[in-house]
Parts: structure tokens; C-alpha cells; sequence
């Protein structure tokens, strides 16, 4: 079997390059095959790459609107993601998550894992996905 | 095609030293799902608890074993979940780790979980074979 | 709640984190650690086999864990379920939704 090839993934918006505006030593996602894997993201402010640390809900929708930007930039979408991880700074947000979840994936939801870890900045959410590629 | 790819080395053989019923990798469909890796000695497998740059050091090298076994390579490394104990120690992590893939690197989450025998990291990686 | 979310994706099915569910009401089921592993890994076997994968075709497993001091109760009810040449696996301790002691995902060849 040849082998996959492997690409860099990086955001038309260079605002949500977080990887390179914090120098960070991952990629925003990686295409390998017919599959793409991000990098897990917050809410990042689309216009200042600030974060937008409002109420737990509007920062799960920005995540959200933001990996569908990263997913969008490398010609896939948030309806060809597959699996996703989803990281709340407090297990007790579990109800609002599954409330705006419902809002991004009203039918056929990809596979989905929820589990509550310490984050940075603040942050109340963190989120990561694999997805087709096209 | 399913297939185990068994621990180049005896001390790589987690599933021996510690019962930890998994395989060291597997590869599938092009690509090569490593089980969590921590710090230990390549060779006799013992517990090389330490610093979070020892810590990682030690896994990227022990990966950098498997990968190549395999015939891939830590460059091809196409996620990881960076697991360590707090995340106070980021920043230490990023500077070991920056090292081993000083270029296009993988993508990443790092998550602050417990981890097995009070390692402080684990790293939890799939790769392009 | 769902029991279980199962997505054939190229070669690959990929399996929500699924916790213990009372088949009967489709409640949460609070058990004990190795109670709550032999539901979900049921569960996951049950899902796999809907979709044409199976246990044996799993290539990669990520267990979640309340606290890594159960692990031993963890993996003697996880052995029983992967008799011979296991996928590969991470287990780490991680705060769970809904009182839940244990959460496995996992990826398999379709």
C-alpha cells in the first residue's frame, strides 16, 4: 500500500491561526489521506484573535463557528467531521454543551466524547475533531 | 487490514511489564494508532518517573523506536494528545516537545488528566504509516 | 440520551465515548467501575457488530476514568473483551458528566 501523504492545515483567517500568533509547536490540523485532524481549539475572537470569554454556550458556538472556518479553509465542513472531543473546564456546563450541540449537529451528530479537564486562559471549552477530508 | 505491531524493544512491552492488556500500535487503514506512551526505560521497562522535559524526552524517543519499527517516523505524526499531570507545567512541556517536531507538527490537544503511576505525561499519538 | 453514536467514516468506524446505560429505562447506570466497563463494552460490541465492525477490529480504545485508583477493576473486565491481539489503548483519569466512573471510546476498522 503507498503511503498517505501528510499536509499542514492553516485557517484563511489569520486571526484563528492560534499554532502561529502563539508560536505554539502544533500545526491548527493536519491532512493525512482522506482524513484531517485539528488541533483543539477555543473560543478565539475571529476578528481581534482575542478570547471571547463570555457565557459558556456563546463559547462553545464560537469554537464551533471557528473549526468550521479551519474545516471550511481545507475544503471540508462541520458536517463531514466524524469524530469530536469535547473539553469543558466544569463538568456542570455538560447540559448548556448538549443544548448548543444540538444547535451545530440537529441530525446525524458525529461521534462525540465529553470529558472535564483543567484548560488555559480561562477558557471553558476546548474542542478537537477528525473529519473527512472531502 | 488490521495489524499489531509489536514492541521493538522489551521494554516497550507495556502489556508484559505492566498488564496492560493493549497492543504498542496497531496499524490500519494507512495509518498507526499508538497505545498511551510514558517514560519508561526502552530496554528493561522500568518506570523513569522525573521532570516533564526528562518525562518527555524519554516518550518522544521510546515513540521515535515504535514509529521507526513500523516504518514511519516521528515526522509523520499526525495527532497527539499531549496528557499531562497539570497544566501548570505547559510551558515546560512545549519546549522539550518543540524539539522533536521542530517542523509542520502534528496537530495537538493538550489535556490535564491523571495519569497512570503518577507519571506527569503521557502522550497519546496516531501517525501517517 | 443515545446509547451509542457509530460513524463509518473511509476505513474507519469511529464510536462515541459511550458511558453505562440501563438498557431497560435508557437511564445512566451507577455501578461499580467493572459493572460499568461490562455495560459499555457490551454496549460498544452491540454497536460495532449494527455496522458490519466488531470488537476485534477495534484498532485504537481510549478509556476515561474517574479515578486511576480503580484501574485494575477497569482492566480485568476489559481483558475478558479482547481475548487476543488487543487494539492499542490509552486510559487516563479525567472528570466525567453525570456521575459517570467510566467512559470508552474507540475507533475500528469497518
Amino acid at each position: 500500500m503507498s503511503r498517505l501523504s501528510r499536509t499542514v492545515i492553516e485557517p484563511v483567517n489569520p486571526k484563528l491561526n492560534v499554532s502561529r500568533n502563539a508560536n505554539l509547536p502544533h500545526s491548527p490540523g493536519i491532512r493525512v489521506g482522506g482524513y484531517i485532524f485539528l488541533s483543539g481549539m477555543g473560543p478565539v475572537d475571529p476578528a481581534t484573535g482575542g478570547r471571547n470569554l463570555g457565557p459558556i454556550a456563546e463559547q462553545i458556538r464560537q469554537t464551533l463557528r471557528n473549526m468550521g472556518h479551519m474545516l471550511e479553509s481545507a475544503g471540508s465542513s462541520l458536517g463531514r467531521i466524524v469524530k469530536i472531543t469535547i473539553v469543558l473546564a466544569d463538568i456542570e456546563d455538560y447540559d448548556e454543551m448538549n443544548r448548543v450541540w444540538r444547535e451545530f449537529f440537529p441530525a446525524d451528530p458525529p461521534a462525540r466524547t465529553t470529558c472535564a479537564l483543567q484548560l488555559s486562559n480561562g477558557n471553558g471549552v476546548e474542542i478537537e475533531c477528525i473529519a473527512l477530508a472531502e | 487490514m488490521r495489524e499489531t505491531i509489536a514492541a521493538p524493544t522489551p521494554g516497550l512491552d507495556l502489556s508484559h511489564h505492566y498488564g496492560h492488556h493493549q497492543a504498542a500500535a496497531i496499524r490500519a487503514g494507512g495509518l498507526i494508532f499508538c497505545s498511551g506512551m510514558v517514560a519508561v526505560n526502552p530496554e528493561t521497562g522500568e518506570r523513569e518517573h522525573g521532570t516533564v522535559t526528562s518525562e518527555t524526552g524519554r516518550i518522544f524517543e521510546n515513540l521515535k523506536l515504535l514509529l521507526e519499527s513500523a516504518g514511519s517516523s516521528l515526522d509523520r505524526l499526525v495527532q497527539v494528545h499531549a496528557m499531562i499531570y497539570d497544566r501548570i507545567e505547559y510551558d515546560v512541556l512545549n519546549r522539550v516537545y518543540r524539539q522533536f517536531v521542530p517542523n509542520a507538527p502534528p496537530a495537538r490537544t493538550v489535556m490535564s488528566v491523571q495519569i497512570e503511576a503518577g507519571f506527569k505525561v503521557m502522550l497519546d499519538v496516531i501517525a501517517a504509516a | 440520551m443515545p446509547l451509542a453514536t457509530a460513524i463509518r467514516a473511509g476505513d474507519f468506524v469511529f464510536v462515541s465515548g459511550v458511558v453505562a446505560i440501563d438498557p431497560a429505562s435508557g437511564e445512566r447506570m451507577h455501578g461499580t467501575v467493572a459493572a460499568e466497563t461490562r455495560q459499555i463494552l457490551t454496549a460498544i460490541a452491540a454497536v460495532l457488530e449494527a455496522t458490519g465492525s466488531s470488537l476485534a477490529k477495534a484498532v485504537k480504545v481510549n478509556v476515561l476514568i474517574y479515578s486511576m485508583l480503580e484501574y485494575n477493576n477497569m482492566n480485568e473486565v476489559y481483558r475478558e473483551f479482547f481475548p487476543e491481539e488487543p487494539p492499542a489503548r490509552t486510559v487516563c483519569g479525567a472528570g466525567l458528566s453525570g456521575g459517570s466512573k467510566v467512559e470508552i471510546e474507540c475507533v475500528a476498522l469497518a
